[in-house]
């Protein structure tokens, strides 16, 4: 009877933070298009989000890009397929490893961050602060950083591409003996426009995913040091489940 | 702005922190909510200024159930300045948001009055200490030239004697601008020093109210115990 009582209550907890996260997006997308538009303020992150993700997205970028490319090369010796990787480097970063390695990674970088912040405003009174001030949270906290991390991870993805393929071409080149020209030629032939966007689509759902995930469990966070570190917790893992799961589905999309 | 308060219930999570609470805050007066922690005196005072929806009961400002909260102020308990936003920006936040540029003046003259430095004018919050925290705190609630200021716990986390100057700057700024104010504090010497009436609140419900200069005679057991610190 006690475990059927425990599922019961995990059940509507669930629920319960789904119908709250649910309302959180209605209330979002209510601001977005009945602003209060704090226009510096929505620059000012998206600066800051780029500037301080932007060596880890590099970093990110270029191992990944090297270790495909040893890694397809492993696989395709084997039955003499190695004119084939610079095709795989290009089409695995572009559709999959891009956009997810960026997402999970923007999710530990700037999600924790974002929900620590906010969960350190809720804590400290910043929230209630703001309303007495007569200042929307929606529109000077969650929207910002909604929209930047939204239209950032498509210029991260790309970068991560970019990145990732010149990692590949650098080990194929000076470690595997390929020709220079001829992968670069394979590289650009091989992909198409279909193949970046599909990515970029995935961006622009895992920065959304990220950011609003982020922001909610910062909002909604419990009080005390402990609520803090909960919040950041959840958003890192709430989010890189999120990713992982809507990825399935986004490639089934584009299959 | 005269506020009126009737059998006011709020809860969370189906426990009532407030369980029927009627008071009234006389225009241009201090009014004092004292209690111990934990009692409901910031509900209270968040639920007043609109902060929370109340369950049942009523309040009435000047006779209407509708307000402006922009006539409101608050000083929180431990300032609630922004970390990410200079001292300045802080204190002229509303405008600083705007885009607006010409508060430094006004931000300066708020400065003086609160007995500020202008040398923290570009500091932020984690440069300066705990009183001088409060008392850029006290500058952003009165930036909007507030009707009604609500204080919690305004003299918590300081020591004695910065206890007291924040004290005197209260109260002769509220007599100043002549503005209606509501203090939650469970320190009854701040109580005396700048309240006019006082309401006791104990287990959500008021036990004692009456004149903050007759604290120390009042007969109420559960009040004369929380004074003396002893156990009812």
């Amino acid at each position: 009877m006690k475990f059927i009582e425990n599922i019961g209550e995990v059940l509507i907890k669930l629920f319960s933070s789904l119908g709250k996260f649910i309302l959180f997006i209605i209330f979002f997308f209510k601001y977005l298009f009945r602003p209060k538009f704090y226009f510096k303020n929505n620059l000012s992150y998206f600066f800051n989000i780029f500037i301080e993700s932007i060596p880890i997205i590099a970093l990110t970028g270029i191992f990944s890009g090297m270790v495909l490319a040893l890694q397809s090369y492993t696989g395709f010796s084997r039955f003499s397929a190695e004119s084939a990787i610079p095709n795989i480097v290009v089409l695995t970063l572009t559709r999959e490893l891009g956009p997810v390695l960026t997402g999970l990674m923007i999710s530990a970088r700037v999600g924790s961050s974002i929900a620590a912040e906010i969960a350190t405003m809720r804590v400290t009174e910043q929230i209630d602060a703001l309303k007495t001030l007569n200042t929307n949270y929606y529109n000077y906290l969650v929207t910002p950083r909604v929209l930047s991390l939204t239209l950032a991870l498509p210029i991260f993805v790309t970068l991560v591409d970019f990145i990732g393929v010149l990692g590949g071409y650098i080990v194929s080149v000076h470690r595997l003996g390929f020709n220079d020209n001829l992968y670069l030629l394979n590289t650009i032939d091989f992909l198409s426009l279909g193949d970046y966007l599909s990515g970029i689509f995935k961006a622009v759902v895992f920065g959304f995913i990220i950011s609003s995930v982020s922001c909610y469990c910062g909002l909604f966070s419990d009080k005390g040091a402990f609520g803090v570190g909960s919040a950041t917790t959840n958003a890192v893992v709430i989010s890189s489940i999120l990713i992982l799961s809507s990825n399935y589905f986004i490639t089934e999309l584009f299959f | 702005m005269k506020i009126e308060i009737k059998n006011l219930k709020k809860k969370f999570n189906e426990n009532y922190v407030l369980k029927g609470i009627t008071l009234t805050i006389e225009k241009n007066k201090s009014t004092i909510i004292l209690g111990q922690s934990g009692c409901g005196k910031s509900v209270l005072i968040k639920t007043i200024y609109k902060l929370f929806d109340i369950e049942s009961g009523s309040i009435l400002y000047d006779g209407k159930s509708e307000v402006d909260i922009d006539k409101f102020s608050m000083l929180f308990q431990y300032g609630a300045l922004f970390d990410s936003l200079k001292i300045s920006e802080n204190i002229a936040f509303t405008d600083f948001i705007n885009n607006k540029t010409n508060f430094k003046k006004k931000v300066y003259s708020l400065m003086n009055d609160v007995g500020l430095d202008k040398s923290i004018f570009d500091l932020y919050p984690s440069e300066i200490s705990g009183g001088m925290k409060k008392r850029a705190a006290f500058a952003r609630a009165l930036y909007k030239n507030p009707k009604v200021i609500f204080l919690d716990e305004p003299t918590t986390g300081l020591d004695p004697i910065n206890s007291d100057k924040i004290n005197e700057l209260i109260l002769r700024v509220i007599t100043k601008r002549k503005i209606t104010a509501v203090s939650i504090t469970h320190d009854i010497k701040s109580a005396i020093k700048t309240g006019d009436n006082y309401y006791f609140i104990d287990k959500g419900v008021i036990q004692d109210k009456g004149d903050c200069k007759k604290i120390l005679k009042t007969k109420n057991k559960i009040f004369k115990s929380f004074i003396s610190g002893a156990k009812y």
